[in-house]
């Protein structure tokens, strides 16, 4: 919460702000940092270059080229090229666009596995918050329950039995980590649900669903959004892991998780297989890392700094 | 006495955990595809002699059948036997299925204590690490909020949380032990095996530690206790570390508590990269043999710790803090 102490937005905004939805101020005090701003522009890049690269370089990733194999990276060791910016892997598989590929699928399971969390957790929590009483016991101990298995033990165990395909996964990473969002929603709606808004529209005679649909859910999830942007950088870790040891999306796909762990063979004499792939996972994580984090801080800006 | 019933209520909970925990794996098993049979007796196995094989292990039975005949043997203390681990540590046949050796396959109980102490030892050295590095880092950086300690620290935390464990275990592999020879690293041959992959949990386990702390930290300097400490004539080393410090541990606490399943993926895949003997390899190679009752039982005793863990990271947080409730 401190990084942001230094921009300069006063805890009493001026009469404008303050009319702006909440989702709106934290998205307007987020962009006042550059190291939103700098994250942003490089997940930006990242992301043009992995759906344009792949396609625009004419480059196969899955081609073989042993004439071409274990080509150095640009500066590195004797022998680069311009033509495989980072090098070539042990059969001459061009390793830039191989990595642009692995990011497009663990991107795209990373989006997904978190709006499916979105979805499970933060409807469950809904209800739990919303009726309370027992329906509320029973999805909490469920909650508990599942927050006490490590979700990756949970993964491997249902990847490894069953075959791991991309709806699998997504599936199974997805299902086995919302009840941090469960819990989160659970409270807020607890302490919405007493309000006078929502006393007068059930006076008035609207559903149960209605309320939860129209009213509350507008109101409390996009803060919860903000912050599910962290996760979205969890979940591409845990799918480059499961891919590492085998149970990601299968070869010859390329992945971050299996191209490290096939370079991992060839680390001594060309450790660049292993380490790029990396790198380019690091960056891409980084920046949307900063991204979250400066929207959280945001966000406990915005809601008085106690949550 | 408050105390007596507040571990009554919280050991029921914890039980009433482990046994949603086990339901669920239990179920999970056995509803997905895969048959471990297959596995135990060899692709070449006709399959008469496979449903034979099911068949005499109950494996053909109902769920609600199978999981009553287990949850029995768990209450009894017994978790088991390994569907294809033999008990005297050689490697795994799962080609020369037979009824003789089935009184041979090793417990599940004596696999999970043998290595739970060398995963214990991981861990706690990691933790030990992890919360040493926070506290550099977090401490100036909740004291100095806005300016470059807290923006190093935000950095800091990051960058760590952006680096997948198993591609940093490789690296430092790289640089560490086989460039520059300073660490062992693959293997179990004595302490030193223990430090490399402790690091890497570490930076696995710091980013989330240093950002609660700092953001702890700098809220407690801003309390009124603190500012009147300045009155009474404190130093600030003392108000720090007797006072802020204190407090500020008391989040750090719980969220280690809550960390720790995070820890023990972490430990999974550390020790699948480092090949260490602990609780994580042994999951790993469960897993893909489809050792049924090795995962169930892995995923009993780990839920199992975990209730404990929170349970005592309750009981030291009031004693930190005698305002909070039991």
């Amino acid at each position: 919460m401190s990084v942001l102490e230094a921009i300069p937005a006063k805890s009493v905004e001026p009469e404008s702000i303050r009319g702006a939805s909440i989702s709106r101020r934290i998205w307007r005090l987020a962009m006042s940092s550059n190291e939103f701003r700098f994250g942003l522009a490089i997940c930006l890049i990242l992301l043009i270059a992995a759906i344009f690269y792949p396609e625009w370089s004419g480059i196969d990733p899955t081609k073989m080229n042993v004439k071409d194999r274990l080509i150095p990276p640009l500066f590195l060791q004797q022998g680069w090229t311009w033509a495989h910016p980072l090098g070539t892997d042990q059969i001459g598989r061009d390793m830039l666009v191989r990595s642009l590929v692995g990011l497009r699928y663990s991107f795209l399971i990373g989006v997904s596995t978190v709006a499916l969390m979105l979805c499970v957790g933060c409807s469950l929590g809904m209800i739990a918050g919303y009726f309370g009483g027992k329906i509320d016991t029973v999805i909490m101990r469920i909650t508990d329950a599942q927050l006490s298995i490590p979700m990756i033990i949970l993964a491997i165990a249902v990847l490894g039995v069953s075959r791991p395909t991309i709806p699998a996964i997504i599936l199974v990473l997805g299902l086995s980590s919302w009840p941090t969002y469960a819990r989160v929603t659970r409270s807020v709606v607890m302490t919405e649900r007493k309000r006078e808004y929502v006393r007068a529209a059930q006076v008035m005679g609207a559903s149960n669903f209605r309320i939860m649909v129209r009213l509350l859910a507008p109101l409390i999830l996009p803060p919860i959004i903000f912050v599910s942007v962290l996760d979205v950088a969890r979940m591409m870790i845990f799918e480059s892991i499961l891919g590492f040891i085998g149970l990601g999306v299968q070869p010859p796909t390329p992945t971050f998780g299996n191209i490290i762990a096939d370079g991992r063979k060839y680390l001594l004499n060309a450790w660049w297989i292993a380490t790029m792939p990396g790198v380019f996972l690091c960056v891409t994580l980084t920046s949307i890392n900063l991204m979250g984090a400066v929207l959280e801080r945001a966000r406990n800006r915005i809601h008085g700094g106690a949550s | 006495m408050f105390v007596l019933s507040f571990l009554v209520r919280r050991l029921l909970q914890g039980a009433l955990i482990v046994f949603i925990v086990s339901l669920l794996i239990f179920t999970l098993l056995r509803v997905v595809p895969g048959d471990p049979v297959r596995l135990m007796a060899g692709g070449m196995a006709p399959e008469a002699l496979i449903e034979q094989i099911a068949k005499d292990m109950g494996l053909r039975d109902p769920i609600i059948v199978q999981f009553g005949r287990y949850m029995s043997g768990v209450v009894q203390g017994d978790l088991g036997q390994s569907f294809v681990r033999p008990a005297n540590g050689a490697s795994t046949g799962g080609a020369n299925f037979n009824d003789s050796t089935r009184g041979e396959r090793a417990k599940v109980l004596d696999l999970i204590l043998e290595t739970l102490p060398m995963t214990l030892q991981l861990a706690g050295l990691a933790i030990v690490i992890a919360l040493a590095f926070s506290f550099l880092v977090g401490i100036p950086g909740g004291l100095a909020p806005g300016r470059w300690p807290d923006r190093l620290a935000f950095y800091i935390s990051s960058i760590f949380v952006s680096l997948p464990n198993f591609w940093l275990g490789i690296i430092l592999a790289l640089l560490l032990s086989v460039k520059l020879g300073w660490l062992p690293a693959i293997g179990y041959q004595g302490f030193a095996y223990t430090i490399l992959p402790a690091i890497v949990l570490a930076v696995e386990l710091s980013p989330v530690l240093i950002r609660t702390l700092t953001a702890s930290m700098a809220g407690i300097m801003m309390e009124p206790f603190v500012a009147v400490g300045k009155v009474r004539g404190l130093s600030r080393r003392r108000i720090v570390f007797g006072h802020a410090l204190r407090n500020a541990s008391v989040p750090l606490l719980n969220l280690l508590g809550i960390q720790f399943s995070g820890l023990l993926g972490g430990v999974l895949i550390v020790e699948f990269i480092f090949d260490y003997p602990g609780l994580g390899l042994l999951t790993i190679n469960a897993v893909l043999q489809r050792d049924f009752p090795l995962i169930q039982g892995i995923a009993i005793v780990t839920s199992a710790i975990f209730v404990f863990i929170n349970i005592a990271v309750d009981l030291v947080a009031t004693m930190i803090d005698p305002r909070l409730e039991y």
